[in-house]
This record gives C-alpha cells, sequence and structure tokens, in this order.
C-alpha cells in the first residue's frame, strides 16, 4: 500500500510539473527561465493576468468558449447518446452502415475537410460570423457516441430482455434502465466532448471575424501570435492565458470525478 | 416473437432507426459533402477559385497518389507516423489502465492523484510545449540531470530522436483521457468477481491479470482504437514542438505535410491524395486490431 | 464487407454532390470598378497598425457618409493566408486587406480572387509614382499590378549594446561588416557568455523563415538579385553558396542554435543580435539598448551599395468586391502622402514611397533611429512574383535547413538540388 503511494506521487508530480511551472510562469513579474526560477520566492505578482486581461476582454471570450462548448455537449448528449444506445442494443437495418460510418468520420482529420467545409457552411448554410457555424460541424462527437455504444454494450443482456418482457418501449428502458447504469459513461463523454471544442483554435478562427464573438483560445493564439511582445513579460502573460483557458476544464473534472462510484449492476440483474 | 412486416424489413427493433436519424443527417449535413469532396479533388488537377472564376479542372486519375507515394518527405512523415504508434499506443494502454486502477482503489488523496494526471490533457498544447521545450533543450532540465548521458544534439533536434520525444509528450498529455476512460470501465467490473478471485487465493496481481484485464476488454479495444486515430492525424503536437517537421522531415506527420500542401502552397489535390491514403492506413489498421485485440462483448 | 459499402455510399454521394457545385456569377466587371458604396476591409491586428488604421477610417468616414467603410482586424502570421485563402473561396472577402503578403499574390491571383489594378484608369500610374523603381518587383507575370506596394520593414542586423559592451566590443561601431567580422564577433560574444548565442534566426521548418536569414544575406551579398529571376533560380550561384556556407559556419560553431525557441530571443536577453525590421523597435522600447547595422557581406560593402530584404506586406483589392470604385478611392486615400506620414509616425514602419527619407525629413529629424531604415529602404528585395511561389520557398527551406542548420548535406549540393526541383516549380501555372 505504501509502495503503491509513493508511486502514484512520483508519477502525478511528474504530470503535475509542466502545469505548476505554467502556473509559475504566469505568476512571474520577470521571466526566469532558470530552475531555480520554478520556486517562487519574491517575483510574485498578478500583473500577467491583468495585462492579458487588457488584452483580450477574458470574460467575453470564457463566455464564448462556453457557448460554443455547451452547444456541442448538448448536441451530442441528446443525439449521440441516443445513436450510441440504438447502436449497442438494438438491431434494426443499417445499423453496421451507421457504425462503419462513425468510425468513419473518427479517423478522417479535420485538415482534409477544412476548406470545403467553410465553404459550404458559409456559402450554403450562410453560417458566418454566428454561434451556429462555429457549433456545426462539431455538434455530435463520434468519439463520444462510439464511448457510449461501448458502455451500453457491457451492460448484461438480461437487464433487457426483463424490461421488454416487461413491455417498456425503447425510450423509456433507456431512460429508466441503461442511462443510470452508465452515468461514469455519459460523464466521460461529457469530458472528452468538452476538450475538443473548448481548445480548438483553427475552426472558430475561420468562421468569426468579429473579436466579440471568438472563443478564449482563439483570442490566446492571436495574442501569443502578435500582440504578445509588448507586454512587460509576454511568456508570463501567454502563460495567465493558458491557466485561465484550462482552469474551468480542471474545475469541471474536479467536480464531477466523484460521481465515478462503482454502481452495483449484479443487484440489477437478480431473480 | 412475431415478425411482422415493418420488423422485416426494418430490423428487430426499427425505432432503433429513429434513434440514430438526427446522427445520420448530422454527418450526411456536415461530413459526406466536405468528405466526398475531398476524394473528388484528390482525383482531379484541383485547386480552389474565387466563386464564378472559370479554371480548368481536368481529371487527372491517380496521378496525385503517385506523386504522394513517390515523395520521400512523405514517405517519411508515414514512418514518423508508424514510429510514433508504436510507442505511444502500448504505453498508453499499459500506463493508462495501471494508472486507473491504482487511482480506482480507496487511497488517500485520491482526488489530488485523478487531478494532477488529468492536468495535461486538458491545457492547450499551445501553453504547455513551452514548458516541454524549455525541459528537453539542450541545456534544459532534463539534460543537466542526465549529465554525460544527454544526447547530443539534443532530444527534438535530434532526427532519431525527435519523434520519439514527441511521442512521450503525446502519451503524457493524452494520459488523463484514457484513464478517464478505464475509470469508468472499471466501475462496471462486479466487485463480486474480486471477492470470488481472492476466496480461490489470487493475489493482487492475478486477480488483476484474470479479473480486471478481461473485463475492461470493451475498454482497451476503444483505448487501442482511439489512441490510433489520434496519433495517425497527428498535427499540432510535432508542429509546435518542431516547428513544422523537426531536423530533415524526421518529425513531420502526414497531416502536417497535409496543410501544407494543400491550404498552404495551394494545391489541394495533392494534400486531399495524402488525406484518403492516411484514412485508408488508419482503417486498416483497425480493422488489424479489432481483429487482434478485441471483441466488443 | 459492411465498411466497403459505406464507403463507397459516401463517395458517390460526395462526387454527386460536387459536381453540381459552384454556379453563381461575379457580376459585370466593369460596372464593379466604377461603382461606388460601402466596402469592408481587414487590416493586421498589429497595436500600431490597428491605430492608424482606426483614425484612416474614421477620417475617411467623416467625409464620405455614404460610402462607409467597416474595418475588421485579422491575425497576422501564417494562418492569415488561410483565412484569406478560405475566404476567397467562399466569396466573402472584404474589398481590401491590409496585410497581404508578396508570396500570396500570385496563389490568390490563379484563385481568381484579385482584381488587377491596372483596370482603374490611374491604376498603373498611380502606383508607379507612389513607389518609383521599386514598384516594378511587385509586377505579376502578365506585367499587371494586383497588389498596391505599401510598407516594408527593411530587414537589419539589431545589437544589443550592452552584450556587447560585457564581451569588450566597440559598441557604437561594432565590427560587423564582413563575415570574418561578423564571426569572430560573434564568437567573442558566445566566449564571454554575453549572451547564449550570437543571433537567433528562427530554426524551423516554415516557408517564410528563410526571409530572415538567408534572404537579406543573400540580396546584400548578390547586389540585389531576388530568389528567381527571368524564370531560373539564381541562388545556387557562388553568391548564395558563400551566404550558406556563412550560415552553416554559424550553427556548427553553435553560434546560432538550431532549436525552437519560445518568445524573442533577442528581447529576454538570450541572443545578442537579431535579424529584423523596425517594426520590431516598439517591443524593444526600456527593454533592450539597442544598435543598428546592415547586414554583413563577404567582402564588406560599403553601407549604402547594401540591399536587403523587404518584408513588404501590401494591399490587393479582392474580386468578391461590388464598390470597386470605392474600393480604389480609399486605397488612394489611405496611400495619400498625408497618411503614410501618419503611418510612418504611427509605427515606425516604411511606407513603400519613392524617397522616403526626404519626403518626410521632419520625421526623420526627430527620430534619428529610423532614419537608417529610411535609406535602406530605397534598397530593397522582395520574394519573386512567380507561380507556385509558397512551394518554391517550402522548397528552399527544406533543403536550406536540412544542409545549413542540420548540417546532413553539404550546402553547394543542397542548393543545386534545390534550384533544380524549383526551376520545375516556376515553368508550372
Amino acid at each position: 500500500m505504501r509502495l503503491r503511494f509513493v508511486a502514484l506521487l512520483i508519477g502525478a508530480f511528474v504530470f503535475l510539473f509542466p502545469f505548476y511551472y505554467m502556473l509559475i510562469g504566469s505568476l512571474q513579474a520577470e521571466p526566469d527561465p532558470s530552475v531555480s526560477g520554478s520556486i517562487p520566492t519574491g517575483n510574485v505578482t498578478l500583473h500577467n493576468y491583468s495585462e492579458i486581461n487588457k488584452a483580450i476582454n477574458l470574460g467575453k471570450s470564457l463566455i464564448n468558449s462556453g457557448i460554443f462548448t455547451g452547444g456541442v455537449i448538448l448536441g451530442t448528449l441528446i443525439f449521440g447518446v441516443l445513436a450510441g444506445y440504438a447502436l449497442a442494443r438494438l438491431q434494426f437495418r443499417g445499423r453496421a452502415v451507421v457504425f462503419n460510418l462513425m468510425l468513419l468520420i473518427q479517423v478522417v482529420p479535420f485538415q482534409l475537410l477544412t476548406i470545403p467545409l467553410y465553404v459550404m457552411i458559409v456559402r450554403s448554410y450562410g453560417l458566418a460570423d454566428s454561434y451556429l457555424g462555429m457549433i456545426l460541424p462539431f455538434a455530435i462527437n463520434s468519439t463520444a457516441v462510439f464511448v457510449f455504444r461501448q458502455y451500453f454494450l457491457q451492460l448484461p443482456a438480461e437487464l433487457f430482455d426483463a424490461a421488454r418482457i416487461d413491455g417498456a418501449s425503447e425510450l423509456s428502458i433507456l431512460w429508466r434502465v441503461a442511462v443510470p447504469l452508465v452515468k461514469p459513461a455519459l460523464l466521460t463523454g461529457v469530458l472528452l466532448t468538452f476538450i475538443g471544442p473548448w481548445n480548438e483554435f483553427l475552426w472558430p478562427f475561420l468562421i468569426t471575424k468579429q473579436q466579440t464573438l471568438q472563443p478564449l483560445a482563439v483570442s490566446l493564439s492571436n495574442y501569443l501570435t502578435t500582440v504578445s511582445a509588448r507586454a512587460a513579460n509576454p511568456f508570463g502573460a501567454v502563460l495567465a492565458g493558458a491557466c485561465v483557458l484550462a482552469a474551468p476544464a480542471v474545475a469541471l473534472f474536479v467536480i464531477f470525478q466523484r460521481r465515478f462510484i462503482s454502481s452495483n449492476i449484479s443487484s440489477g440483474v437478480k431473480g | 416473437m412475431r415478425r411482422g412486416p415493418v420488423t422485416r424489413i426494418l430490423g428487430e427493433h426499427p425505432v432503433g432507426t429513429a434513434f440514430v436519424t438526427p446522427y445520420v443527417v448530422f454527418v450526411a449535413a456536415v461530413f459526406a459533402y466536405p468528405l466526398g469532396f475531398a476524394v473528388y479533388m484528390s482525383f482531379h488537377d484541383y485547386f480552389f477559385a474565387a466563386p464564378g472564376a472559370i479554371v480548368d479542372r481536368p481529371w487527372v486519375g491517380f496521378a496525385n497518389y503517385v506523386t504522394v507515394l513517390t515523395d520521400p518527405a512523405v514517405q517519411r512523415s508515414f514512418l514518423n507516423v508508424l514510429i510514433f504508434l508504436v510507442i505511444n499506443v502500448p504505453l498508453t494502454v499499459i500506463l493508462s489502465l495501471g494508472l486507473s486502477t491504482a487511482l480506482n482503489s480507496a487511497i488517500r488523496w485520491r482526488t489530488f492523484f485523478r487531478v494532477s494526471y488529468y492536468v495535461p490533457y486538458v491545457t492547450a498544447s499551445v501553453a504547455v510545449v513551452g514548458v516541454w521545450l524549455f525541459l528537453f533543450s539542450s541545456n534544459g532540465l532534463v539534460n543537466s540531470i542526465l549529465g554525460p548521458l544527454a544526447p547530443d544534439p539534443s532530444w527534438l533536434v535530434n532526427s532519431k530522436l525527435a519523434m520519439p520525444t514527441v511521442a512521450f509528450y503525446v502519451t503524457w498529455k493524452q494520459l488523463g483521457f484514457f484513464i478517464l476512460l478505464y475509470l469508468a470501465a472499471l466501475q462496471n467490473v462486479g466487485a463480486d468477481l474480486y471477492e470470488a478471485a481472492s476466496m480461490d487465493g489470487a493475489g493482487r496481481w492475478q486477480s488483476f491479470l484474470n479479473v480486471t484485464v478481461p473485463g475492461v476488454r470493451p475498454a482497451t479495444t476503444l483505448v487501442v482504437l482511439l489512441a490510433t486515430v489520434t496519433g495517425a492525424n497527428l498535427f499540432t503536437e510535432p508542429y509546435l514542438l518542431t516547428g513544422g517537421g523537426g531536423p530533415d522531415g524526421a518529425s513531420a506527420s502526414p497531416v502536417l505535410i497535409m496543410y501544407q500542401k494543400g491550404i498552404e502552397q495551394g494545391n489541394p489535390d495533392v494534400g486531399s491524395a495524402i488525406g484518403v491514403l492516411l484514412v485508408i492506413g488508419v482503417l486498416i489498421l483497425a480493422l488489424l486490431e479489432r481483429r487482434f485485440v478485441g471483441r466488443e462483448d | 464487407m459492411k465498411l466497403q459499402a459505406g464507403l463507397l455510399a459516401l463517395v458517390l454521394a460526395g462526387s454527386l454532390a460536387a459536381c453540381g457545385d459552384s454556379g453563381g456569377g461575379s457580376g459585370d466587371a466593369d460596372a464593379a470598378a466604377k461603382a461606388t458604396g460601402p466596402i469592408t476591409i481587414w487590416y493586421s491586428n498589429n497595436a500600431e497598425e490597428v491605430a492608424w488604421g482606426k483614425q484612416m477610417v474614421a477620417a475617411w468616414n467623416a467625409a464620405h457618409a455614404d460610402q462607409k467603410v467597416t474595418a475588421q482586424e485579422i491575425p497576422t502570421g501564417k494562418s492569415s493566408e488561410e483565412v484569406i485563402g478560405a475566404a476567397i473561396t467562399a466569396g466573402n472577402a472584404p474589398c481590401l486587406i491590409f496585410n497581404t503578403s508578396p508570396a500570396s499574390v500570385s496563389q490568390f491571383q490563379k484563385q481568381g480572387g484579385l482584381v488587377a489594378l491596372d483596370s482603374f484608369s490611374d491604376g498603373k500610374s498611380y502606383i508607379e509614382d507612389r513607389s518609383g523603381d521599386v514598384a516594378q518587383q511587385y509586377k505579376s507575370s502578365d506585367g499587371k499590378y494586383y497588389q498596391l506596394p505599401w510598407k516594408s520593414n527593411p530587414v537589419e542586423i539589431f545589437y544589443n549594446k550592452k552584450a556587447f559592451a560585457k564581451a569588450g566590443i566597440d559598441t557604437t561601431n561594432p565590427p560587423l561588416k564582413t563575415y570574418d567580422e561578423f564571426l569572430a564577433t560573434s564568437r567573442k560574444l558566445v566566449a564571454a557568455k554575453a549572451a547564449k548565442v550570437a543571433i537567433y534566426p528562427a530554426p524551423s521548418n516554415e516557408f517564410y523563415q528563410s526571409w530572415f536569414d538567408f534572404y537579406p544575406l543573400y540580396a546584400a551579398e548578390s547586389g540585389g538579385k531576388q530568389l528567381v529571376e527571368d524564370g531560373k533560380s539564381t541562388f545556387a550561384s557562388d553568391e548564395g553558396k558563400r551566404v550558406a556556407t556563412f550560415w552553416r559556419t554559424m550553427y556548427a560553431d553553435k553560434l546560432a542554435s538550431q532549436e525552437k525557441y519560445t518568445g524573442d530571443a533577442f528581447v529576454d536577453g538570450t541572443a545578442a543580435m537579431a535579424v529584423v525590421g523596425p517594426w520590431a523597435i516598439a517591443s524593444y522600447k526600456g527593454k533592450v539598448d539597442w544598435g543598428v547595422v546592415p547586414v554583413p557581406t563577404s567582402s564588406g560593402k560599403p553601407a549604402n551599395e547594401i540591399h536587403t530584404f523587404s518584408d513588404a506586406k501590401n494591399v490587393a483589392m479582392y474580386s468578391s468586391c461590388k464598390n470597386r470604385g470605392t474600393a480604389w478611392d480609399v486605397l488612394k486615400f489611405a496611400t495619400s502622402q498625408e497618411q503614410d506620414g501618419k503611418f510612418l509616425e504611427t509605427t515606425g514602419q516604411m511606407p513603400l514611397r519613392k524617397d522616403v527619407a526626404t519626403v518626410f525629413a521632419d520625421y526623420f529629424t526627430k527620430n534619428p533611429d529610423y532614419k537608417t531604415f529610411a535609406d535602406q529602404a530605397a534598397r530593397t528585395v522582395e520574394v519573386p512574383n512567380v507561380p507556385n511561389s509558397i512551394t518554391i520557398w517550402q522548397t528552399f527551406r527544406d533543403a536550406y535547413s536540412k544542409s545549413v542548420i542540420f548540417g546532413q548535406q553539404d550546402p553547394g549540393e543542397a542548393l543545386d538540388g534545390a534550384a533544380q526541383k524549383i526551376d520545375q516549380l516556376v515553368k508550372q501555372s
């Protein structure tokens, strides 16, 4: 037990160190790239945060990121769960085709599709400079569908047979039987769907020219490539922005990870 | 069970079609056209033009594919991806399964540990890369610790070590995601199975091998597949860490070259050819993995 | 297999969809040339350029309420090419973009995305009157002007006076004229630990990085030659090879670094020198006590004979523009002597105007730091305006990176190989 704890601690240190360094760097008044600089002794200031807030409106950018990401999570949770469940537990014509389609989508790199997608969304759908235009290509995360399917598959068949014999409709089976049992999977789905749009830079950048619509990842990237050189501590200002970008994601995880409680599935199959 | 005409045509659970329809509509609306268009472009001498501009776009058959397959830079990039996958995928599976098992048990500071392994996944590469570059530069922390063992030229500018270094970086960064997947899967491995095993006298390691590993098989399939797909489509990390290709193209990825040729240089036909080849390659890999690594149920 | 069926279905669907795409004409070009009305423009998001841009737009809008200009910022850097390319394809590019890179012009032109400024009755004459001889470098291969030469940032060598003093080198007239002097000075700097490296041009592989290491020195060494002239590459000559060998020595002796650097090495004190133009002065204020000299040549040419890379950004008019008459008027307004003067004062970058040093003599008396750039601006070399320009630069950069930066091939051989490939690329169109 002791050994495992120590091993985990070392591992955690390795994992956390760059992030810790990022945090320290964002608090430095003068950039100090030496090793000793990683221990904060004096040289600590919140100036970098105000610096980057001056250049980019952190609040508005965060709200834009939230709308973009929220829209994607909503679409994935509603339609992705339906699709994942159907692929896992329902027999219907075309099931294999849809499954292979979903695999194919994940395999295709986004850069291959970028320009035609842009032309289509801007010209045919007329969605330039809009939240919907940002959300649309990401609306249902295929990886999440895959994950939902995998976890629905892990549930024992007897559960569903029993419910069907009782005459329940598929929708209520999904809602009452399956979903409560795969809560960890749903949370996983949310968390993994969250990161993509939250950190996505290229697509919102292409779609929006108005700065008031741009999510934080885009504003930060712009700042990095152009304006940052003017700040008193450019690297520090960038790290400050990055910390702001990472904070909600970490917070979300801290809150949700407690919900990964083991539910005793076997108890549902008794009788 | 009765099988009326509806179920005969639409399958046992016709409502399944209704469930997947929104997803399929989404895919058709957002992916089908661009993907088909990309394939179309790869068979023509194509470039994007302003609406209304009259340009000549002749069919060229497989010419773009030939160009791509005989380009040494492209060949190198596919090799780089293989190097990456060979390092990244097994390492990811082993580390994430091991760590998630450890994180699932009741240990002190569990929340702290879970968060610390998750954090790199969540931070944008753009910010973290600076730290990593600092650590692995020729007089960075890693080399000062290694002393005389430090490689020369240093990690990211060494054509043999560049891609492995990128692979380690990505493994480190993505691990949190895969730990999540395994954590969720571990919830479904019944406690009674462990009890039975320990009653049979199995030690911790044995119950891990005989209960945990088979119990999370579907998750393992998922992890292997996703790690492969993400690895094959690598773009941001090689670009940020080695500035677009590294020493002599030693850390270029196919998507990077696709981006350079397709978007920067205005040759989307060649870019699409690379993309299509990449997709086919990954599909083949995925099929092989399904055969050897996993079954779903 | 089901998988294949699915794939096939997709391909068919996509092909059918693709066949029926892009209709829609762009309207009568002549009518558009005379049309007036509101227009949109884009400029870069460099803080000083934005400041200038805003006042220019406000000044125009105050005088022309029926031809309002709406302005937006786009980020600089290579992603701006992608944004512009995507906008051209989608048909929603603005009328004017005050951040058009000369290297991209041939590509945008091929896409049908640019308006030939010659189509305006005073187009050609305005450009040539304003910029003088330098304008010739900006003509496209069909002899027309698809861009208006707007401003340049002649690249010179900045040096950190404090670091030089620490190494015991003269800070008013440092020995940086010939390659030998430059190498010796660099060695002194590194040996005295005045900086980690003498100079830190970006070693990464983007196609445009050669504009800040090889190209300025090649321009100087060759007396003003472009990379490609008259359809043939020029750089595999003795002059080009001398430049390449010089840089190879810098890398081999660890006077420059092969590793990517995050941030600005000159500002951080990691490098004692930088190859950059006057736009950077604003970011050095208060952080580095700098001096500036022209780029070195092998034989030490006098300063008034040295050429360098222009690092120009120009303005182009895009074909999706409906009110081209207004756009052309705005363009002339934005590049008038008055606005050029305001631009110079606000940003310190050199308008590509004939005789900048004399026309704005007042400014240079008040800001003597910038005078050297004004003089240099008369002797700048631009990237060649040829088809496949970006592919050409990428090919060059790959060869340069492999041989000069990473030393895995002889630079002379690498340049020869690149020259052959580039000659092929120029012939295509």
